[in-house]
């Protein structure tokens, strides 16, 4: 048993209990490999949320559609009495949430039950998840290898299959980022199509939640769930399908792009206008916003931030509103006219990394021929479509054996319906799906 | 070389399928009964394919671009009255000297609409006004299923019949093309969500109608001994032809912006929607509107002057684009818009917003303001990008 729906079949049928599915979980989530993964174990409250929903079994309710899966959370969701930290120590101690993030929330009430808080780059400025005080989240496929970021902890505790999904966030790509390097399912939604209320901002004009999983069936789900949309079934459907060319085609590995043309032969490769241009921009807007948002905090003790995200912070700070400002212009200007182009276009197929999982030792990767930061251009293929708003959804190619390595599905504007409809079929033709780690899921061996 | 790589980058693909079609067609040329069949199929294609065009075409989009109405009759002009005029007076000058076949498709590509998807391409890179463009090229695209006929029936004899033989038959045939058209559009709100849930038959249906049409005139040609009336300098002149008209059509749309005092975002509008000719539409409206024997030659300068817009539009596109961001770049003064880059300078712009930067992280902070700066250059086209 280890996916998400499997497990709420079970509970919903009453041949399991909510509350012997989170004892088993906290058990894999104390024996499990070390990674890094996790920054707080919320024993009690998933044993109380567990019994909520064994009581609603009993009664014979409707314990909802994720009835006892449990799931863990970034940390810079808000959970109730606990202090948001964003992965930060300069807020361990800050006065704890008076209420739940609404999506934690939406969930809770769908069933699912919270067991956990998960490691980020702090303040998720970052596509490595290397955290000062949660120490650098290690990939289940090569503990010696970075599981990407900002939402590393979540995607790595999906991957090595200690819980059967969870919640991360997206600025420039911090959910599809990990899951391409962890060899699982990542959704970024469309910009503003996914509850915000209760998450600790990195740039809020950019910012959006969204869930990794296992499989499409499952972060379908939760999907429906976090939006409160129902996707009707649809038989038989044809997609039109195009293959991004130019930069994205420039800095993926030739595996990637003969994925693509094995997924998609005969689609078209376009070329979208100012790729390089938008990635600039996104990095100017994420840095400044970023900058203004911890501006106070920085001006208070700087030395208290995290090493990695106080230097990028501090140069954020320091930026001209004007340039700020063009960034803006340029972005409502390119996503009017990216809309346009996409138009005929169901899906687009991209790379969602440049390369596989970098080591820790030297988190360094290729870009243009030149070895560059992973930490701030893991995200070369991401950061241009989060800059249009477009959702994406990061499928992992199937490799059993080899590191992972990911692509985007990316659709238009509000039509994450197109994406999980496409994603399935090529989940039942065999071309993506998740490949276990070695030693195999967690979960599934337990 | 910059030429080169630039036509390489600006060859459409589908051109190549249209080449290959061509020699194929040239080579084996289909005759007799097959060659009837094969037409009629092409005629099927055509209507389904005109069906279809009608059924995707979103009023919507011609509603949210409609205010900028001076804008889109200075297209509609250029497109339907300036082309026209120079087509035209193209045919005259050099009449008595040239092919009067090629001619005829000189003529007929100055009659045809705008193109759609490539107009705001080149509109968007270009950073001109793009929900102008999607308007001014649909409205375009609509209104010709009306024009073009009825301009064919004007200027062109057709099959060598007087002008009001030449009236009826191409009246009737735009039936053939306006019939399926409307009711395409007029069913969109039935089956415009099939339609847009089934796009990816579309292209297809596109593509395929106008190589089958290409084919089956080609053919057709082949049999009339095309390559016996037109030879290597024919083509070259079509080439030069093109070329010419391109650029008076292009200068003229630069002088009536300048006249009409039309912002730059509009020019761009006017210049790229107003001079460009529709492969898409031109080939299937040549299979219904002229003899099977002329399409081949009808059709041969839309293909040559297809290719020759999508290079120049390419290039200046790039060229429209490098201008505004030096522009954007020169409006706001160096010291808006220049990053802090020495320990002094961030010292100082830190201080100003009440920030200190300590002295461990001074290396870090001067490192990231490089990085920043380079993306700042790439933004405001500063840096190759």
């Amino acid at each position: 048993m280890k996916q998400a729906l499997e497990i709420a079949s079970a509970v919903r049928d009453g041949s399991v209990s909510a509350a012997w599915i989170v004892e088993d979980c906290l058990a894999g989530l104390a024996k499990g490999p070390a990674l890094n993964a996790v920054t707080r174990i919320l024993a009690d409250r998933a044993r109380h949320e567990a019994r909520q929903v064994d009581a609603v079994v009993a009664a014979g309710r409707d314990p909802g559609p994720l009835a006892g899966v449990p799931y863990g959370v970034k940390d810079l969701f808000d959970v109730a009495g606990l202090p948001t930290t964003a992965g930060s120590s300069i807020y361990a101690e800050a006065p704890p949430a008076r209420h739940d993030a609404e999506a934690i929330e939406r969930l809770r009430n769908a069933g699912a039950i919270l067991v956990a808080t998960l490691n980020m780059d702090e303040f998720a400025y970052g596509f490595a998840t290397i955290n000062a005080r949660h120490g650098t989240t290690r990939n289940p496929h090569d503990t010696d290898r970075l599981a990407g970021g900002s939402s590393g902890g979540s995607a790595a505790i999906v991957s090595a299959g200690l819980l059967p999904f969870s919640l991360g966030s997206d600025t420039n790509g911090s959910i599809r980022v990990p899951a391409s390097l962890t060899g699982i399912y990542g959704l970024k939604p469309t910009h503003g199509g996914l509850p915000m209320a209760g998450v600790f901002a990195l740039a809020e004009s950019l910012d959006d939640i969204g869930p990794f999983g296992l499989s499409v069936a499952d972060l379908r789900c939760v999907w429906e769930v976090l939006s409160g949309t129902a996707i009707a079934a649809k038989a038989g459907r044809e997609f039109r399908v195009a293959r991004l060319g130019g930069r994205f085609a420039e800095n993926a590995s030739p595996e990637q792009l003969a994925a693509m043309t094995a997924i998609a032969p005969d689609a078209p490769i376009v070329d979208l206008p100012d790729i390089a241009r938008a990635r600039s921009a996104a990095f100017l807007i994420t840095a400044y916003e970023g900058g203004a948002l911890h501006r106070e905090a920085l001006a208070r003790d700087a030395m208290a931030f995290d090493p990695a995200t106080r230097d990028r912070l501090i140069a954020g700070a320091l930026l001209p509103q004007p340039l700020y400002q063009a960034a803006q212009a340029f972005r409502q200007h390119l996503t009017s006219a990216i809309t346009h182009l996409i138009a005929d276009y169901d899906v687009m197929l991209a790379p969602a990394t440049p390369c596989v999982a970098p080591l820790i030792e030297d988190p360094r990767i290729l870009i243009d021929g030149a070895l560059r930061p992973a930490r701030a251009d893991l995200g070369i293929h991401t950061q241009p479509i989060s800059f249009t708003g477009l959702p994406s959804l990061a499928v992992p190619l199937r490799r059993p054996g080899r590191l992972p390595l990911g692509l985007q599905l990316i659709g238009r504007h509000g039509d994450e319906a197109t994406l999980f409809a496409y994603a399935a079929t090529l989940e039942e033709r065999g071309l993506i799906g998740v490949s276990p780690p070695p030693g195999g899921l967690q979960r599934e061996a337990a | 070389m910059i030429g080169a790589n630039k036509l390489l980058r600006s060859w459409d693909p589908f051109l190549t399928l249209l080449i290959i079609v061509v020699g194929a067609a040239s080579l084996f040329p289909v005759q007799g009964t097959a060659a009837a069949w094969t037409k009629t199929i092409a005629v099927f294609a055509i209507t389904l394919l005109f069906f279809l065009h009608g059924a995707k075409l979103s009023r919507a989009a011609i509603v949210q671009g409609a205010g900028h109405w001076r804008l889109h009759i200075l297209t509609l002009g250029s497109t339907y009255v300036l082309f026209p005029a120079v087509g035209l007076a193209l045919v005259a000058l050099v009449g008595g000297w040239s092919n009067p076949l090629l001619l005829s498709g000189l003529l007929y590509l100055s009659l045809l609409p705008s193109t759609v998807q490539s107009s705001i391409a080149f509109t968007a890179i270009a950073r001109g006004n793009v929900a102008a463009a999607v308007c001014s090229a649909s409205l375009s695209n609509l209104i010709g299923i009306f024009l073009t006929p009825l301009l064919v029936a004007v200027f062109m004899h057709v099959d060598g019949k007087d002008a009001a033989a030449s009236w009826n038959s191409v009246t009737s045939i735009a039936l053939q093309l306006l019939a399926p058209f409307l009711a395409g559009h007029l069913l969109r709100p039935v089956i415009g969500g099939f339609i847009d849930r089934h796009k990816a038959i579309l292209q297809p249906v596109d593509r395929g109608s106008i190589l089958l049409v290409v084919y089956s005139a080609f053919s057709a040609a082949v049999v009339g001994g095309i390559w016996t009336k037109i030879s290597g300098a024919d083509l070259l002149e079509l080439v030069g032809l093109s070329a010419v008209m391109l650029a008076v059509i292009m200068g003229a749309n630069v002088l009536i912006a300048r006249l009409a005092g039309l912002s730059r975002d509009d020019a761009i509008v006017l210049l790229f929607c107003g001079s460009k000719k529709s492969l898409v539409s031109g080939v299937p409206m040549a299979g219904a509107l002229f003899p099977p024997s002329q399409v081949g030659v009808i059709v041969l300068p839309l293909m040559i002057f297809h290719q020759l817009q999508l290079f120049v539009c390419a290039v200046l596109a790039s060229r429209f684009r490098r201008e505004a961001d030096a522009r954007d770049a020169a409006d706001s003064p160096a010291s808006v818009l220049s990053l802090p880059r020495t320990e002094r300078e961030i010292a100082v712009t830190a201080r100003a917003r009440g920030l200190a930067v300590p002295d461990a992280c001074m290396p870090g902070v001067v490192a990231n303001l490089a990085l920043l700066d380079s993306h700042a250059g790439i933004l405001l086209g500063r840096a190759g990008s």
